[in-house]
């Protein structure tokens, strides 16, 4: 079974290097050098955390092969937001119906005498 | 579009806390989530059905249930249990799925109940990025990120 997504953004963000990196791209694009610099990593040891916020479709890079900046995206994260606002509704109409049922099965358990 | 300026507000926005309080005792609300036969009366909204309700009710179970809309249209929900604490805390995936099984976006609820004077307190917690909230506990280097990502969010 392939990872759900909220494993694979969960995993992208659960390791203070990720964070720092996307910390430092939430200020604007940059290059794996220049996101490098901070840090006391090689490149390629950079490059490979940033394939796994970039596969959770939390950053993008460039397409140009000289210059690939890192970009954040905001498509993941919005989505989420959208959805949760959804949510709300679902739920307090659920939770209605619940109290009704609540009610039911108690008046009922009631006319059956006490039985457990 | 207006762009939302408080870092609060869009932090708030990525988890939707909802209580209620239930005139029931806390065993029995607990069993209306976790027990098929009790669930299909209640889950959903008005005018909605359950016709299918697949329950493996234990840790890293799964349940898959089938919505029917009051215009007959289908939908999937799917998750797995990840913390069952009977009668006081129930915690499990949810995401919307396609017919074939495919889930959609993913979150995690946390539902807690609570004895209040004789009935019960529930309170329903839904976030994104649960799991790495607990993972990172109060970790100030993750809500300095949090706090950036909400303002380039803000920007955007």
């Amino acid at each position: 079974m392939a990872p759900d997504s909220l494993s694979i953004t969960s995993a992208a963000l659960a390791d203070p290097t990720r964070r720092a990196l996307l910390e430092r791209l939430a200020q604007g694009e940059a290059s794996v050098g220049e996101l490098a610099g901070p840090f006391d990593m090689s490149l390629p040891a950079i490059s490979q955390h940033l394939k796994v916020p970039e596969t959770a479709g939390l950053m993008v890079r460039g397409c140009d092969a000289q210059w690939r900046p890192c970009q954040l995206t905001v498509g993941p994260r919005k989505d989420a937001t959208d959805w949760l606002e959804h949510c709300r509704p679902f739920w307090e109409q659920s939770f209605d119906r619940l109290a009704e049922y609540l009610h039911r099965v108690q008046r009922k358990e009631k006319k059956h005498g006490r039985k457990k | 579009m207006a762009a939302r300026s408080s870092v609060a507000t869009v932090t708030t926005e990525r988890e939707l806390v909802i209580m209620r309080i239930f005139d029931a005792p806390r065993p029995l609300v607990f069993k209306a989530w976790t027990e098929p036969e009790h669930l299909v009366h209640w889950w959903g909204p008005k005018g909605f059905t359950l016709p299918t309700c697949t329950m493996d009710f234990r840790l890293g179970g799964a349940y898959r249930f089938r919505m029917r809309g009051p215009g007959g249209d289908d939908h999937w929900l799917q998750g797995v249990y990840r913390e069952i604490v009977e009668p006081e805390r129930l915690v499990f995936t949810y995401a919307w799925a396609d017919a074939e099984g495919k889930p959609g976006h993913e979150t995690l609820v946390t539902v807690t109940f609570a004895e209040y004077n004789g009935k019960t307190k529930l309170t329903l917690h839904q976030a994104v990025f649960e799991s790495v909230a607990v993972y990172n506990d109060h970790e100030s280097g993750w809500t300095a990120c949090l706090d950036r990502l909400a303002a380039y969010l803000a920007k955007a």
